[in-house]
């Protein structure tokens, strides 16, 4: 298994994790293959955000195990986090910064050299449209902004694997479309995209791969092909996961 | 609406303590406290209404009530922080007018412990009045008055120091400003009351509590008492200051509120050039010149770090109000503040709450975080306490005792960052949010984590210690060379504990930092 392309970008194994009696995730495998895109969908509370932080070393599992690029993740985590672009969702930031301040910190923990940092920047700031929030200080931006803002510093050190929970969450649909043909040149040149989404008409779009997860489970993973069997991904979801309900809602709430 | 509020407010405290064991004990012992305190108030004021006279119960209700003000307008800012479980801001989206939310806020102010112990404790001063059944009736109106006073009293400020401006840097500046003053408030009274003691302070509590009595904080408890003696009119102008001090409380209070409430976490419009990346673009890439960058920017800006400094100034000023410039404490406090700054960064993972997720993610390893975060502090403490000992000594005097006390200082402080570094790779413990009020009150605090503070401190101390045994052997012989030695002592064993404690501290960090993480992203958020 020399071959980079037979290693996967990412491989999950049985990874179990209890937050007290509750098991939020229950013995998850999941296998990306290097150069794919990956959707990660699943209703709330389904374990999508467990799953990724033990994914990246920020969430140590009961059980199981993560490797990045054979580089197994808790066994060494400075080389593994080296290859990562992580976008945590429910974490803040280091708001007090300004955001250029802010790509630059992230692009110093991971050594770039200091001739490479105000290039990259200057870029990314362009590419998310934040030129004119440059110097304003994070804590100040709209929920959009700073979820732009954590994407930039995930891709500053041109990781090989992007990790991205939620990344459209609130961002304008221009910005969103941007970013979008980034994240798509980034996989043609050979780089690995996981992200975790609720949009089922984003994950067809952009995917090639997806994994559906509930209860803490892998309820099908494989190309998205594969997984909609015909039906739309939306239809093929509601049915995997159910829960669904036909109801014009309650009495009171109608207006007329 | 109001019943509504105060279960809720019951709710969510009781949901809190059931969760965690460790704070429902201190709880109790909070409530063990008060009740210390009630059950030897009540007994003192029976004792003053059987032995003694109207003048004694005068003075007694009149200062102690205006101590009660007092503290419930301060307390919270010095020492328990805000209790914001239930706050304007939290039921801004309901639709309940200005004055059903002040209603509802004073009714859990009043309904809380310190409110039960202090209504309790202000029942109690009737027991005073049983001689004079006139003054037992004025005394029950004067009660209600008086814990009102205090409950809005203390709400105003908390909406004043949370709400000012509406804007983050305007209330982060108004809160810094605060802070100083309450904390320079203390010696200034210390001080002045230390120069105008010098007569027989019995003689003058019948006087302070007769001009107390004319303030808007004792103006209504000195109420009953003018009623007992008789008194009329001066009886009636007390009960129109404090009426008109709680009605002033009021309107001030729904000022600050409309203000806090319409125009919440209004972004701030400055903005910095672009380019201007201060610190980050001049340090060195790689970690440990990033956390520096990070640590020493949050020292110099975070009004939770800056918080922090403020004791730099306020040693020299106590001991220079108290026993004077050319005193010994006051040439020795650079000591003092080294043991207090030493344990500044104990937790220091805890200041970057779920932001420490994003150091996790770099896979920064854990001697560079450590090296990063003591270069920050000590950055900005070092000089502070280089400077603080150089000039005390030259004003006090004593500049030939500043090899020892630099020594000393040193020795504390670089011991410190040792400890520290070891510590905050292992505890973390609830603070305020950036960005919220230094003074909240922050949930999820608990007994036992208060304790460790005092266990810290002592490996402080034990580092500190060698230092510190050669400076005093300086002063007590006389001899100049204990001080040289003092200060090579201290450089090189304060020196070798904090390369200690970045290497120990760092090994502990790679081990434990999921875990720091998991416990931060636990605690409660308000």
């Amino acid at each position: 298994m020399t071959d980079t392309q037979m290693v996967p970008a990412l491989q999950l194994a049985g990874l179990v994790k209890r937050f007290g009696d509750k098991t939020a995730v229950g013995g998850v495998d999941l296998v990306v293959p290097a150069g794919s895109f990956y959707g990660l969908v699943g209703p709330n509370g389904a374990g999508k955000t467990t799953t990724l932080s033990m994914a990246t070393g920020l969430l140590r599992p009961d059980a199981g195990g993560a490797w990045v690029h054979g580089v197994d993740v808790w066994a060494d985590p400075v080389r593994a986090k080296a290859l990562i672009g992580n976008l945590a969702d429910g974490v803040r930031l280091f708001d007090r910064l300004t955001g250029e301040q802010l790509i630059t910190y992230t692009a110093m923990m991971f050594s770039v050299p200091r001739d490479q940092i105000a290039p990259r920047v200057a870029d990314l700031i362009a590419l998310m449209d934040l030129g004119e929030a440059a110097g304003t200080i994070v804590a100040d931006y709209s929920a959009g902004m700073t979820k732009k803002v954590a994407l930039a510093c995930a891709l500053v050190h041109a990781p090989r694997l992007l990790v991205l929970d939620e990344p459209f969450e609130s961002v304008d649909p221009v910005s969103a479309a941007n970013i979008e043909d980034v994240l798509r040149s980034y996989t043609s040149s050979g780089g690995t995209i996981i992200i975790s989404s609720h949009s089922m008409d984003l994950v067809q779009r952009m995917c090639d791969h997806v994994a559906v997860i509930a209860a803490g489970r892998v309820l099908a993973a494989g190309t998205v092909d594969e997984v909609r069997a015909g039906e739309s991904l939306q239809d093929r979801f509601l049915s995997l996961v159910g829960g669904r309900h036909t109801s014009e809602g309650p009495q009171w709430l109608r207006q007329s | 609406m109001v019943a509504t509020v105060l279960r809720l407010r019951y709710r969510i405290l009781g949901n809190s303590l059931a969760r965690r064991p460790w704070q429902l004990v201190g709880f109790c012992f909070g409530i063990l406290w008060a009740l210390g305190i009630l059950t030897s108030v009540v007994a003192g004021l029976v004792a003053v209404a059987v032995f003694q006279g109207l003048e004694a119960a005068r003075a007694t209700v009149v200062i102690g009530g205006s101590a009660l003000v007092l503290g419930w307008v301060l307390g919270p800012v010095l020492i328990a922080g805000m209790d914001t479980t239930v706050d304007a801001e939290k039921l801004a989206p309901f639709p309940l007018s200005a004055t059903q939310i002040m209603a509802a806020l004073t009714a859990t102010g009043v309904t809380g412990i310190p409110g039960i112990a202090t209504s309790i404790a202000a029942l109690a001063t009737i027991a005073l009045w049983v001689r004079w059944p006139l003054a037992a009736i004025a005394a029950v109106v004067c009660i209600v008055l008086g814990v009102l006073t205090c409950v809005v009293a203390s709400r105003l400020v908390s909406a004043l120091s949370s709400g000012l401006g509406g804007n983050r840097r305007g209330r982060e500046f108004v809160g810094t400003i605060v802070l100083i003053l309450l904390i320079m408030a203390g010696p200034i009274v210390t001080g002045t009351l230390a120069l105008t003691s010098t007569a027989d302070v019995r003689d003058r509590i019948p006087r302070i509590a007769d001009v107390l009595g004319w303030t808007p904080i004792g103006a209504v408890w000195a109420v009953p008492a003018d009623v007992a003696a008789g008194q009329g009119v001066s009886a009636v102008a007390r009960l129109l200051i404090a009426a008109a001090t709680l009605a002033a409380l009021w309107l001030l209070w729904a000022r600050a509120l409309r203000g806090a409430v319409t125009t919440p976490r209004q972004r701030a419009a400055k903005v910095a050039r672009s380019g201007a990346l201060g610190l980050f673009g001049r340090m060195p890439t790689g970690g440990v010149g990033a956390t520096w960058a990070r640590s020493l920017t949050a020292w110099l800006r975070d009004p939770r770090y800056l918080r922090q400094l403020l004791i730099v100034p306020l040693f020299p000023l106590l001991f220079a109000f108290t026993s004077g410039i050319d005193g010994f404490m006051f040439s020795s406090s650079a000591v003092l503040v080294a043991l207090v700054l030493c344990l500044s960064g104990y937790t220091d993972v805890s200041y970057d709450g779920t932001a420490f997720a994003s150091v996790l993610a770099t896979g920064i390893r854990g001697r560079d975080d450590r090296l990063g975060r003591l270069l920050g502090a000590a950055s900005i403490g070092i000089p502070l306490i280089v400077l603080l000992a150089v000039v005390t000594t030259a004003v006090g005097g004593r500049l030939e005792h500043l090899p020892g006390i630099l020594g000393a200082s040193l020795g504390l402080v670089l011991g410190g960052y040792g400890v520290s570094a070891v510590s905050s790779a292992l505890l973390v413990t609830p603070v305020a949010a950036p960005g919220d009020s230094p003074f909240k009150s922050v949930p999820g605090q608990t007994f036992l984590t208060g304790l460790l503070v005092f266990v810290v401190m002592g490996a402080c101390l034990v580092i500190g210690a060698p230092a510190i045994a050669f400076a005093v052997a300086g002063f007590i012989t006389g001899a100049a060379v204990w001080g040289w030695v003092a200060l090579v002592v201290g450089i090189v064993v304060g020196g070798g504990a904090a390369v200690l404690g970045v290497w120990l501290g760092g090994r502990t960090l790679d081990r434990t930092g999921p875990d720091l993480l998991q416990r931060i992203r636990a605690f409660p958020t308000t």
